[in-house]
Formats: C-alpha cells, sequence, structure tokens
C-alpha cells in the first residue's frame, strides 16, 4: 500500500449518513466500517439505497451534512474520494471504439500513465482475466462473461486499496455467475485490496465475503453485520455446507422482515 | 444491382418518352441530348462545378467545424446553453436561403458569399446532430469516468466525443447535400461562375439542355461526395 495507515483505524468508515434525493429519502443514519483487506458484501431489497451508498462512496454523489466519513482515518468530503477508489458499475460500460486492452486501461491513461507501460502491463494480466489472445477484440466480439472480466480487469488495473464492485454479475446466467464468483476469490486472494461488494444474490454474499451487511427497506441504513467464519480458499460446494445454510437462514429472515416492510409501505402509498 | 437496375430503367423511360412524345427541349430533353450537351460545354461546366465544389467544401469543412466547436462550448458550460440556444433557433427557424440577399449584400457576389451561406447551413445541421449526440451519452459512463479521476475535458475527449461520433457523423452525412444545395440557389441568385450561374444564364437563354447538363454534372458531384462521407463514416465508426 503506497501511504502507511494506522493499522487500528478501518480503511472506510461512515457515522449516521443521510441522503435524501428531493423527497425521498434515500438513506437514513447509515453506519458502516470496512477494515482493510476485508471482503465486505452488501445485500439488501431492491430499492434499498445499496446504489446510493456506492455513488457516496465513489464520490459521485455528496451525502447530506450530519453525518461522518472517514477513509484512511481522515474525514472527508465524498467527492475527495474521486480518483481514489476503484469503481466497478453493474454494467460493464466497455466502450465500444476501445479494444480489450485500450478498455482496460482506460483508468490509467485518465490518471496520466503512460499509454505503452500501461498496455504492457494489461497485457501481463490478460491470462488471469481468461482473455489471452483477446487482446485486440471489440466488446460488441465478445461474450457477457468475458466484457465483465475486461471491467474487472479494469478495476483491478487502477490500483486502489479500496473496490467497489457493484453487482457485477447480476446480468450473467447462474453457471457463468458462479465459475466468475471462484475465479473473483481467487484473483482477490492473490491480490489482497480492500472490497465493498453489492448484490441481492444472498449465496454470493455469503460465498464471496468475509462479512455481509444486510441493509433495511427504504431509507437504508445497516440492519445486521454477519461475519462469516469459513475457511478459504471456498470450494463450490460449501454452499451446501450446514454452516452455510445457517447463515444463509438468518440473512434471509433478515431480509425478508425488509421486503415486507418495503412491500407494506408501498402498498399503502398505492 | 438492383440500384444500377433501376437507374438504367428510368434512363431508359426518359429517352423513350422524350423521343417517342417528341417532346419539345423545354418540356423534357432526351438523356441523350443532355449528355451531348455536357460533352460540348464540359470547359464551362467542369469549370463551374469546380467552383461549385470548392464553395461547398470549404463551407462545408468551415461548417462542420463550427457546428462541432459550437455543441462543445454548450455541453462543457451548461449555463451558455440558455443563452445560445434561443439565437440558433431563431436564425434557423427561417430557410437559409431567406438569407442569401443580405449575404450577397454583405460578401458581394464573389466566391465568399457561397462559402458563408453553405457554413451557415452545415453548421447548423451538424450542430443540432452534434449536441444530440453529446447529450445522449450514458450518465453512467460519465460517472465511471469521474469515479476514475477524469476532469470535463478528459470526460470529453474520451467519452463524449467518440459516443456521440455516430450522430455527429449522421448530420456529416445530410449536410454533404445541403452543402452543394445552398451553393448552387446562392449562385443563382448573384455570382460570376459555378453551376448554378451556368444554370440561371441558361434560364435566361432558353437553353434547357445546359439547364439539365448543369443539374445533372451537380446531382453528379452531390452523389459523390454523399458516397464519400458515408464511406468514411462506415470505416470511422466500425463499432455499430
Amino acid at each position: 500500500m503506497p501511504e502507511p495507515m494506522d493499522a487500528t483505524s478501518p480503511l472506510l468508515e461512515l457515522r449516521g449518513i443521510d441522503k435524501t434525493f428531493g423527497a425521498v429519502q434515500a438513506v437514513r443514519g447509515l453506519s458502516l466500517s470496512v477494515p482493510a483487506g476485508e471482503f465486505v458484501t452488501v445485500v439488501g431489497p431492491s430499492g434499498c439505497g445499496k446504489s446510493t451508498l456506492f455513488n457516496m462512496v465513489a464520490g459521485l454523489d455528496e451525502p447530506d451534512t450530519g453525518g461522518a466519513m472517514r477513509f484512511k482515518g481522515r474525514g472527508c468530503h465524498a467527492r475527495e474520494l474521486l480518483g481514489r477508489v476503484s469503481f466497478m458499475p453493474q454494467r460493464d460500460l466497455l466502450l465500444p471504439w476501445r479494444n480489450v486492452i485500450d478498455n482496460a486501461i482506460l483508468a490509467n491513461e485518465i490518471e496520466g500513465a503512460d499509454r505503452k507501460t500501461a498496455r504492457a502491463k494489461a497485457l501481463r494480466m490478460l491470462p488471469e482475466f481468461g482473455l489471452t489472445g483477446f487482446e485486440a477484440q471489440y466488446p460488441h466480439q465478445l461474450s457477457g462473461g468475458m466484457r465483465q472480466r475486461v471491467a474487472l480487469m479494469r478495476t483491478f488495473l487502477f490500483e486502489r486499496e479500496l473496490m467497489l464492485l457493484d453487482e457485477p454479475f447480476g446480468a450473467l446466467d447462474a453457471l457463468t455467475r458462479s465459475i466468475m464468483q471462484r475465479w473473483l476469490l481467487d484473483v482477490w486472494e492473490r491480490h489482497r485490496r480492500t472490497v465493498l461488494f453489492i448484490t441481492h444474490d444472498v449465496d454470493e454474499a455469503i460465498f464471496l465475503g468475509d462479512r455481509v451487511l444486510v441493509m433495511t427497506a427504504r431509507p437504508g441504513a445497516v440492519k445486521l453485520a454477519l461475519p462469516v467464519n469459513l475457511p478459504r480458499p471456498r470450494p463450490a460446494e460449501l454452499v451446501t455446507s450446514p454452516e452455510f445454510i445457517a447463515i444463509k437462514r438468518e440473512i434471509l429472515a433478515a431480509i425478508e422482515e425488509e421486503s415486507m416492510k418495503s412491500f407494506q409501505s408501498s402498498g399503502m402509498a398505492a | 444491382m438492383r440500384g444500377v437496375l433501376g437507374a438504367v430503367l428510368i434512363v431508359l423511360l426518359w429517352e423513350g418518352s422524350a423521343r417517342g412524345f417528341a417532346l419539345p427541349s423545354y418540356t423534357l430533353p432526351a438523356v441523350s441530348e443532355i449528355l451531348g450537351g455536357i460533352w460540348a460545354q464540359r470547359a464551362d461546366l467542369l469549370s463551374g462545378g469546380a467552383t461549385t465544389l470548392l464553395e461547398a467544401l470549404l463551407g462545408y469543412g468551415l461548417g462542420t467545424a463550427i457546428g462541432i466547436a459550437l455543441a462543445t462550448v454548450i455541453t462543457i458550460l451548461p449555463w451558455s446553453r440558455t443563452g445560445i440556444m434561443p439565437v440558433v433557433m431563431a436564425v434557423n427557424s427561417v430557410p437559409v436561403a431567406a438569407y442569401s440577399p443580405l449575404v450577397l449584400l454583405w460578401f458581394g457576389i464573389g466566391v465568399s458569399s457561397k462559402i458563408v451561406m453553405v457554413t451557415l447551413a452545415v453548421g447548423f445541421t451538424v450542430f443540432l446532430s452534434a449536441l444530440a449526440g453529446f447529450d445522449r451519452v450514458d450518465r453512467r459512463s460519465v460517472d465511471l469516468l469521474r469515479s476514475f479521476g477524469a476532469g470535463q475535458a478528459s470526460v470529453l475527449w474520451r467519452l463524449r466525443l467518440p459516443a456521440a461520433m455516430p450522430l455527429i457523423a449522421a448530420g456529416m452525412r445530410v449536410a454533404t447535400v445541403r452543402s452543394l444545395i445552398v451553393a448552387i440557389v446562392t449562385e443563382m441568385l448573384g455570382a460570376r461562375s459555378g453551376l448554378g450561374w451556368i444554370i440561371y444564364q441558361a434560364v435566361v437563354q432558353i437553353d434547357f439542355v445546359q439547364v439539365w447538363a448543369a443539374i445533372f454534372v451537380a446531382s453528379a458531384i452531390s452523389l459523390a461526395f454523399f458516397g464519400l462521407i458515408g464511406w468514411v463514416e462506415r470505416k470511422v465508426i466500425f463499432w455499430r
């Protein structure tokens, strides 16, 4: 890591964050902390403010005044995080006029890195991302899973302590998704970045995470923070083990409760 | 192939009806007669065509540059939109040709007044399509680049401009034909040379074969220009 850091303070800390869009309160009293090197997953009912949380941590949206945001132990505004976390949105958002390599080095190019050096580095990373031989292909020539891997490669190449992944596998079919999950863990164990990962898939959240955060219905806050003390590396069969099922049961109960709440309140509004 | 067949059929029909009904040349001269006229007047048509093409190309280049530049300014400085757009829309609400008497008065009957007119016509077309292209850029892509620390200029260069290219190119393709039309129409209102001027003179002299000859040359140039830009468009915007 480029800057020395107080080992005891978490990499990212949010305390009592609110965010309102017009009349809608998306997030209320949101508090969470992400220790360095941890893989934290976030699940919750749809429309619970997960994306709002991500946009704030990515620096794209400023939270309402009142809450506190700390990054590397220092209080900061959201906008100061622009360029300091590597963000991967739901859709791959590859640029159709750039080939695989040039899409992968987009963030490095924006930072002002030398293109030749960045390309060489990306070329060496291709095998790890299962893209060997595809460096000169364009996005429209790739499958959904491959496009997602290019987007992940772009995120990894933008070397920041904190990686934000917003449902990166949401658009993939179940089989490809499970392969990509194991592959992501594999890559992550070698690179050891801190990860904040949004998903609506409870299995995915438990399988990947060191800790699962369950969010409440809107306005979003953290309802439950559950450590996942399952050994790594995690085999595919893990999802059927009793320990896994026990965690899943607890999380599902919490989500169920929140989904009912949002269902009832929207039912009353209509 | 079907296009060629259609064109041949039309020419044959034209030739047949002009000769078969023995139509006088002020109604419709036969195609062969027009082609003969083109050959007979080749020196005049060549220099006239060169003048018109020069006006159209210069105006086209200037108009494209100004159109894209203006759209870029509005995109970078959103507050300037409310100042610029009403003026642009007011000027553009009248056919460009309506301004030609004024432009002829201001810039004389030489080449420069035609270049100004073509610049205006092409400028509007490209400006509006470029603006639509810039506006259409996916908000999430902009956010992604911002999260990488990209500033306005970087977002414009790496995202907005290439993303707007398909629409800009479509505008530029439409503008090719407009550039020649406007050059010729302006020439007909006052000029020293050019295809429009040849048409005007031929009408005054009641030489309708020559009118048609100039029209044929003008549409050949126009088609070639349209085809060239279309070809470049397909090469540049390969990802569609």
